[in-house]
Parts: structure tokens; C-alpha cells; sequence
């Protein structure tokens, strides 16, 4: 095993890790509101396909991204409107989205399968931190949205334990009714969190398009929503641990392509169970603790909250 | 000024649900539509073609029919699970299995006799889709784990099984490199109906009509919408809720298993990546459209299986399948908006109003 490849795998795992963390973070904001959105994978084929198709209409990657946000946000909200707004059951309304995310992306970008990208967001470059051995090419060599998703990882941690915001967001996942008579907007709170999810699900589809895989295929995305979608689990609601999470998930993929050079005999498919399998033992070991003190998932996750009910 | 809130209407509006999957169906359709003629084509001719493709002869109703099976068994494998308020996201997962198993058995029972070796194909996926399903059972009966995340997780250990075995130790060894398991021996092949297609649709409608009596018309089916409904109330009936939790699950992965065996033995010829063309979350979307009702998942299975057949006869035109895709998945928003609206109304309430109406809950 050479210092290079090793230094490869590390600087892959961050970038990989980044691309799962900040879909998760999205996610966990939406779930910490009370609502689960396993429209994940429809969101970032959205974000996806709308970054690489703005980035070739206009050859600016950052506008590009910023749409493809956008894109992601309007998107999540059709979760909202019905799970929020109609009180449909989140599950049904969620994969639908994947669903419904996952034709559309195919639909919008059919004539850019093969195109070469329009504008890709090229790696910072940190100066002389970029030329430490080890540290400079797997921390200050990445890409701009590697950066962007410590950022968000570190404000989202901020605003849910820090501020009134955050603490009202919680409130809606863990007791809606209680949030509502403290004259907050379940509603409003919940579309908020919902639309951020998929804002975050958008910059993540974006990044793949923009940066690692600069190019639109249909099923770019790969199921990597699905992982974002264990990593708020496997992190416990918590964007520390998320991270963590992250760095080891995004260590598994980014592996996974180079077993053979590591001369490691064992099939990159079975590797790619493992994030999986840790996530349901996880959730497992959660679920075993709860019995004996309060759990750490949301309470109120997946229920439809009617202030005319309560 | 006010603003518009849903009341509960004293008795949801008759016959609202089919009213409701109606009304998807048109919205689908408009913004379907839409989707076309901003892509540059003609929509008329597109849906006309989905339409021929698969209703329009009777070999277009076999084609169409063979692709409702795997539907209608998921949605019905979702409906079980739902019918008591649990989610069973995994019949992707299960689907495969039961194809998995189904091909090993096609695999050792070489030179077996054709209705043996189906037989014992089709009790083998049952039986995978039921292993796959039994985790999350005991995790959720036992321990109280979310079932949702469960069964989601294990369909992507369900698909790497799948990927492994055909990159590695079922590799046809002919397939140039392509990740393709052997073709199937004739003998592990249903037998046809008419035109294309073959058995499975007989099987599906007779699995499908036997849970319809079974969860109607027997004590157990009872017990079941109890236990959905009221935890509480089924404990005081004397109904054991975990067993009735791991039943459910089990039996849930079991006919998605058979779905997976079926789609192998009647539909795909061999394992390859795709021998579950996504089945296992349409079912999801099947069984919510049929309110967990088995006679409605059939309906909903051939309406969805006609969608799938005619997105696909479309690629010729140049247009991407994804439309019947996306038409799916209108459907179900379009009919879970106008299914609110059946159990709801539309209420202005004013701000004074609404002050009052909190103090009184207070």
C-alpha cells in the first residue's frame, strides 16, 4: 500500500463523505421539524440534473449550484404541501417524490447524457496550507462544497442547540401542540425545514454533477440518498455524529473502487452493505436504550400535526 | 382577514376515494401534457401509443397484465402490512429475494420435472421474501425498531446480494463480461395463458382474492384492523400484538418474495440487476392508492401496469420512459390531494375565532 493511493482513498472519503453529509444534514433538519422525507434520492437527481444543465446553459458553476438548490427547496415543498399542509402519510408522499424526482431528472436531462460538463467547480486553493504533505491534499484541496458542508454541519449543530429557532424546529418534531400554543407556526417551521432539506438534497446532487462526476447520467445518484438517509440514523439526529458518520460511509465508497490496489481479496459489493448493516445495528442499539431513557429520535417523527385535532 | 384551515368533515364524501384516484388520474394526464408539448412533442400521439401499447389488442392486455403481476402482489404485500398501521418499505428487497431463491432452486433442481421444479421455485421466493421480512419483524415485535427504516435498509443489502451473485459466483460464464446470471432451463419457465401472458396472473389474482376473504370475512382480519387501529383496544380484547406484528411482517415478505419469483420465473429469464424494474416501491404507491385494500390493489396494479407497458412502447417515438414514471407518481399526489379534500373542508377562520378555539382546547 503506497503513501499515494492512501492519500487517494483519504481525500475521496472526505469529498464522498462531504456529498452524503450535507443530504444528511438536509434530512436530519427535516426529521428534527418531525418530518420524514424519503424523497432524498428524488431531490438530489433534481439537483442533480438542474446543476449540470445550468452550469452548460451558462457556464457558471455557482449559479448552477444555486439553482440547483433552489430547485431542490421548491421541490422538497411539494413534500411539504402535502405532508404539512394536507397531512398525507410521509412515507407514501415521500418515495413518491424520489419517485416522481427520479423521472423527472431522466425526463429533463435526456439530451445532456454524454454532454461534456458546461462549468465544473474547480478545488480551492489554500496556498501554502495545500502543500502540506498529507493534510494539504485531503483537507485544502477539495472542492468549494467540501467546505460548504463543514459550514452548514457546523451552523445547523448552532441553530438547533443555540437558538429559539432551532429550539421551536425541535419542538415541532418532538411535541407539536406544545410548539403551537408557545405561538409558534408548526406549520411554518415544518415548510422550512422541509424546504431546507431539500435545498441541502440539491447542493449534494449538484455537487456530484459539478465536481466529483462532472457529467449527467439517469442514476447518477446511485442510492446515495438512501445513505444519507441511514446516516441520520447511524448519527443519531446529530450533525457531530452525522459527521462521523459520514468520513467512515464516504471511507466505504471511496474504498470501494480501489480494493484491489489496497490488494484486499474481498468483493467491493459486499463493502458496499456494510453502511446498511451498521445503520440497522444502530438503530437497534437506539431502540434498546429508549426503553430505559428517553430516545434520541424525534418524537412527533412522521406524525401529521392538525392544530383543529389535537 | 382569516386564513383557510381543514375541518374535518362530519362523514368523509361517499364514494370519495375512487372520485379522489379518478382525479389523479386526469391531473396526471394535464401535467403530463404540459411536460410533453414543453418538450416539443406531440401529447396526443404519445398517449394514444401508450394507450395501443397496452390496452389497445388483446396481446397488448397480456403484456400489460404480466407487468401488474409484480404490482399487484407488492401492493398487496405493502396492503397486509398496512392494513394493521405498519409500513413495509421492503418489498424491493423482498422482491429479490424471492427471485434469488427462485433461481438457486432453478439452479440444483436441474432435471427435475417443469411443475415440480415451478412449485418448489415460487415456495422457495415465498419463503426468501419471509426470511428478508422476519429481521424487522422480530426487531419491531420484540424491541419496538422502526420497521420503516428496517425494511428500507435491507433492500439495498437485497440488491448487493443480488450485484455480488451475478458479478461473481452465478456469473454466466458466456454473458462477455456482462453481469448476467444463465438463462433459466424451459423447465423452470410458467406456462403461458394467452398470447404473452403466462401464469402469474392467475397465481397473483387468487393470492390477491384470498387475503381479500381472509381479512373481511375472518376473526384473524378482524384482529388485524384492530390491532391497525387501536393498540390499546387489541390489548384489551386479548390480542397479542406481537405476534399479530410478526405475522404481518413475515406474511408481507412472503408474497413480495413470490412476486420476485414469479417476475423470474414467468416474465425475466434470468437474474440480471433490473429483474425487479422498481416493483417493490410502486407496490408502496399501489397499496396507498387502493387504501390498503386487496380488491383495490388489483384495480390499481393493472391501471399502473397499463402506465409502465405504454412509458416504455413511447421510447420508440423518442420520447424518455420516464414520462409513464412520472405519470405514477402524479397520480398518487393528484389523488392523495383530492382524497383530503374528501374527509375535509375548506373553512375561512378569523383571527378572533381562532384565539377562542385555542383557549377551549386549553
Amino acid at each position: 500500500m503506497s503513501e499515494a493511493s492512501m492519500i487517494g482513498l483519504l481525500t475521496a472519503a472526505v469529498s464522498f463523505g462531504a456529498l452524503l453529509y450535507l443530504a444528511a444534514l438536509g434530512e436530519l433538519i427535516c426529521e428534527k421539524a418531525g418530518i420524514l422525507n424519503l424523497g432524498v434520492e428524488g431531490m438530489m437527481a433534481m439537483g442533480a440534473v438542474t446543476g449540470f444543465m445550468v452550469a452548460l446553459e451558462t457556464e457558471n458553476p455557482w449559479l448552477a449550484l444555486v439553482v440547483a438548490m433552489l430547485v431542490g427547496a421548491v421541490f422538497a415543498l411539494i413534500h411539504g404541501l402535502f405532508t404539512v399542509v394536507l397531512g398525507a402519510e410521509q412515507v407514501v408522499s415521500g418515495l413518491s417524490l424520489t419517485i416522481l424526482g427520479l423521472g423527472m431528472a431522466a425526463f429533463v436531462g435526456k439530451d445532456a447524457v454524454g454532454r461534456p460538463p458546461g462549468a465544473v467547480l474547480a478545488p480551492v486553493d489554500w496556498g501554502a496550507l495545500s502543500d502540506i504533505p498529507w493534510v494539504g491534499p485531503i483537507l485544502f484541496s477539495q472542492s468549494p462544497i467540501v467546505y460548504f458542508a463543514i459550514l452548514v454541519g457546523v451552523a445547523t449543530s448552532f441553530v438547533l442547540t443555540r437558538t429559539s429557532t432551532g429550539l421551536a424546529l425541535r419542538g415541532a418534531g418532538e411535541s407539536a401542540s406544545t410548539v403551537d400554543a408557545s405561538g409558534h407556526s408548526v406549520v411554518q417551521l415544518r415548510l422550512g425545514a422541509v424546504a431546507m432539506g431539500g435545498a441541502l438534497a440539491g447542493a449534494s446532487g449538484a455537487y456530484l454533477t459539478l465536481s466529483l462526476t462532472p457529467q449527467w447520467t439517469e442514476g447518477v445518484t446511485a442510492g446515495r440518498g438512501w445513505i444519507a438517509v441511514a446516516l441520520v440514523i447511524f448519527g443519531a439526529w446529530r450533525p457531530g455524529r452525522c459527521a462521523i458518520g459520514a468520513l467512515l460511509f464516504g471511507g466505504l465508497l471511496a474504498l470501494k473502487t480501489r480494493l484491489q490496489t489496497f490488494g484486499v481479496d474481498l468483493s467491493p459489493i459486499l463493502l458496499s452493505m456494510i453502511p446498511y448493516v451498521l445503520t440497522i445495528g444502530v438503530l437497534i442499539i437506539i431502540s434498546i436504550r429508549a426503553r430505559n431513557r428517553p430516545s434520541s429520535a424525534p418524537a412527533a417523527l412522521g406524525q401529521a400535526y392538525r392544530r383543529e385535532e389535537r | 382577514m382569516g386564513r383557510l384551515v381543514l375541518v374535518r368533515r362530519e362523514q368523509a364524501i361517499k364514494g370519495g376515494q375512487p372520485l379522489a384516484f379518478l382525479i389523479g388520474i386526469v391531473t396526471a394526464l394535464l401535467i403530463g401534457i404540459l411536460l410533453l408539448v414543453i418538450s416539443g412533442h406531440d401529447p396526443m400521439a404519445v398517449y394514444e401509443r401508450m394507450f395501443d401499447s397496452s390496452v389497445g389488442s388483446p396481446r397488448s392486455w397480456s403484456i400489460t397484465l404480466n407487468r401488474a403481476v409484480p404490482l399487484g402482489l407488492a401492493g398487496l404485500a405493502v396492503a397486509v402490512a398496512g392494513s394493521m398501521g405498519l409500513w413495509n418499505i421492503g418489498a424491493e428487497g423482498q422482491i429479490l429475494a424471492g427471485a434469488m431463491m427462485a433461481a438457486w432452486i432453478a439452479r440444483i433442481g436441474e432435471g427435475w420435472p417443469s411443475p415440480l421444479l415451478i412449485t418448489v421455485m415460487l415456495l422457495a421466493a415465498i419463503l426468501g421474501g419471509a426470511l428478508l421480512g422476519l429481521g424487522p419483524a422480530v426487531a419491531r415485535a420484540q424491541i419496538g425498531v422502526n420497521e420503516i427504516i428496517t425494511t428500507l435498509m435491507l433492500n439495498e443489502v437485497a440488491l448487493r446480494m443480488l450485484q455480488w451473485l451475478i458479478h461473481g459466483p452465478w456469473k454466466d460464464p458466456e454473458s462477455r463480461g456482462f453481469p448476467l446470471a444463465p438463462i433459466l432451463p424451459d423447465e423452470a419457465r410458467l406456462p403461458d395463458l394467452f398470447e404473452r401472458a403466462h401464469w402469474g396472473a392467475l397465481i397473483a389474482l387468487v393470492v390477491i382474492a384470498l387475503f381479500g376473504l381472509v381479512a373481511s370475512k375472518t376473526a384473524w382480519g378482524y384482529e388485524l384492523r384492530v390491532a391497525g387501529s387501536s393498540g390499546e383496544t387489541a390489548r384489551y380484547a386479548g390480542i397479542s400484538l406481537k405476534r399479530k406484528i410478526m405475522t404481518v411482517l413475515v406474511l408481507s415478505g412472503g408474497i413480495a418474495g413470490l412476486a420476485g419469483g414469479i417476475e423470474l420465473s414467468g416474465n425475466a429469464d434470468r437474474i440480471v440487476e433490473g429483474v425487479s424494474a422498481g416493483y417493490g416501491f410502486a407496490g408502496i404507491i399501489v397499496a396507498a392508492l387502493a387504501l390498503m385494500r386487496p380488491s383495490g390493489v388489483a384495480a390499481v396494479a393493472l391501471l399502473f401496469g397499463a402506465v409502465q407497458v405504454g412509458g416504455l412502447s413511447i421510447q420508440t417515438m423518442g420520447v424518455s420512459s420516464s414520462v409513464s414514471t412520472i405519470l405514477q407518481a402524479l397520480i398518487l399526489f393528484g389523488a392523495i390531494g383530492a382524497g383530503v379534500f374528501s374527509k375535509y373542508s375548506v373553512k375561512r377562520v378569523r383571527k378572533e375565532q381562532q384565539t377562542r378555539q385555542g383557549s377551549q382546547n386549553e
